[in-house]
């Protein structure tokens, strides 16, 4: 997409903000980020790869950032970028989706790849396969997730300008009434150098420490197959490996009893080295693994913990 | 109330075949009702058995969309009566498409208090179709939900967020995409496998929508299976202690 001129960038997260605005320095010529927040954000996104912020003011309690789509709507109506980017949170996503039933358009949701010729890729069919789409729209609107345009330094002498817009208020259907942190600790699986995913092997839920000993002992973070998450709910669903428009790339990625059907696999594709522990010979693991064991993982385990510990 | 959920008909991915060009097989696939669709489906029965009122199903589609299983299937999940529009050129609709084609349809039901959608649907997963419908048809709109109470004229609902849960009150109508976690989907009873075939069906073609006119804005290329990496598929046979210090080995060559 080196043909493009104005990429703009959204997010109300700061570190994927920082992610996208690095993707859109490789993507268009001039980088715009639509902020939320105040005059010293304004100049971190600067840093970031920014050449404009319009600043549309701080978030007060009385606002949600999805309060902020009509000052958006109204900048993308006046300036026409060639390309919106949104962080793929829920909120981007609603607030992309918002954006672009305005317009007449759809969303180029979940990109995980922007190619020259115009064109992007995401994933579909829980990631067992990559479709090629491109907008037709004036402004093409996208959610695009962490991971995609990987991190750059913040570049301390960039210089870029400012922009402070009025609020646009519309009338509000949703209104917050409270807001409290969410139980269990957020896990960014897609920043995991080292990963542990445990599948249908295990037969129970406690069994699981096996796998966690293990993960911790060499730096790992757990994930799992969708049905340990979504069917028996033993996981949290970020520890998921699957659908997710999350792209994955750790350098070392140990499967313990997961058969490796490809909706798994693709999730996991891109691992440096992948480690498989499954007792059956025929499972398609095998032949996506740089190193496997025929065996039963609650023998296996246990004597790798074992050897792991003496070996440190 | 008067409860709308939409869902999507889509082939079971376990069954999608790879063929040796990447491209895939889908023709052979079952097809089923859109895993993410069925807890709206339960999260709207659930607002009715509270609040009274009725839930209708929704789907636009292919003419895929008329296989009777397939009715009986979400009809048998609750809903009192079903709605579909039909036309294949539905098959490859953007998510643009299909809001409209759910709005255009929801404005002709009429009278309609909430819209439930899954979190996505279970093939394209593009998360969008709730978010640009609730637009589309000037409702309160939001995403994420994971719980709904009927607060009078408003719901009162949670949206689990990344890092966060939101409580928000959400003016009716409304337009609401909720989570898996919402609400565990029955399993359909022989009594409501039975009765639902005798449940109201109304089909309508895009002509009787009034929605002759709807382009696409996101063409799709082509979808390919990904090509896999190569890999050394080193395998080592049996769960011996000479075998697992054999795996040790490979995996501390890793983890210097």
């Amino acid at each position: 997409m080196s043909a493009m001129k104005n990429v703009w960038v959204f997010s109300e997260k700061q570190d994927l903000l920082v992610e996208l605005c690095a993707g859109a320095r490789q993507l268009g010529e001039k980088v715009a980020v639509l902020l939320i927040g105040n005059p010293s954000a304004a100049d971190e996104a600067i840093k970031a790869g920014a050449d404009h912020v319009y600043l549309m003011g701080e978030l007060e309690d009385s606002r949600m950032v999805e309060d902020f789509l009509p000052t958006i709507e109204k900048l993308v109506a006046e300036h026409k970028p060639d390309l919106v980017m949104f962080g793929n949170t829920k909120r981007g996503k609603l607030m992309a989706g918002i954006l672009a039933a305005k317009r007449g358009t759809s969303v180029l949701a979940d990109v995980i790849e922007f190619l020259e010729d115009g064109t992007c890729k995401r994933r579909v069919y829980g990631g067992a396969a990559i479709s090629t789409i491109k907008s037709n729209a004036e402004v093409a609107i996208a959610t695009v997730g962490g991971g995609v345009f990987g991190t750059q330094a913040l570049d301390e002498s960039r210089q870029g300008t400012t922009e402070n817009v009025d609020f646009v208020a519309a009338e509000s259907k949703v209104k917050c009434v409270e807001k409290r942190a969410k139980a269990g600790a957020t896990v960014n699986l897609s920043a995991a150098k080292r990963v542990v995913a445990v599948g249908r092997g295990f037969a129970d839920k406690e069994d699981l420490k096996m796998a966690e000993e293990l993960a911790e002992l060499i730096g790992a973070e757990i994930g799992c197959t969708r049905p340990l998450s979504e069917g028996l709910d033993w996981l949290p669903r970020e520890r998921y490996i699957g659908v997710s428009g999350v792209m994955f790339k750790p350098d070392l990625y140990i499967t313990l009893g997961i058969s490796g059907q490809i909706q798994h696999m693709v999730g996991c594709n891109q691992s440096q080295t992948i480690i498989a522990v499954n007792k059956d010979k025929a499972a398609p693991i095998f032949k996506q693994a740089d190193y496997g064991i025929v065996g039963d993982l609650y023998k296996v385990l246990p004597m790798l913990i074992e050897k792991i510990k003496a070996g440190k | 109330m008067n409860v709308i959920t939409c869902y999507k008909i889509v082939p079971d991915d376990q069954d999608i075949i790879v063929r040796d060009d990447r491209t895939l097989e889908l023709g052979k696939a079952e097809l089923e009702i859109g895993q993410y669709d069925l807890p709206a489906i339960e999260a709207g029965m659930q607002v009715v058995a509270d609040a009274g009122g009725k839930v209708s199903a929704l789907s636009v589609g292919p003419k895929l969309l008329e296989n009777s299983k397939l009715k009986k299937a979400v009809l048998s999940r609750g809903p009192a009566d079903l709605y579909l529009v039909v036309d294949d050129s539905l098959a490859d609709a953007d998510t643009h498409q299909t809001a409209r084609t759910l709005a255009a349809a929801i404005q002709k039901i009429g009278n309609i208090d909430l819209v439930l959608c899954g979190e996505g649907s279970s093939d394209l997963y593009s998360q969008q179709v709730g978010a640009q419908l609730g637009e589309l048809l000037g409702m309160a709109n939001i995403n994420a939900v994971s719980k709904i109470t009927v607060e009078g004229d408003k719901l009162i609902v949670e949206r689990t967020l990344e890092d966060e849960v939101e409580v928000l009150e959400v003016s009716l109508p409304a337009v609401i995409s909720v989570t898996t976690d919402i609400v565990q989907p029955r399993i359909p009873s022989m009594k409501e496998v039975l009765s639902a075939g005798k449940k109201p069906v109304t089909q309508w073609s895009l002509a009787d929508i009034g929605l002759a006119d709807n382009p696409q804005t996101i063409e799709t290329i082509d979808t390919l299976a990904p090509e896999l990496a190569e890999r050394k598929q080193i395998v080592i046979e049996g769960d011996s202690e000479d075998a697992v210090n054999e795996l040790w080995e490979n995996l501390r060559q890793e983890l210097q």
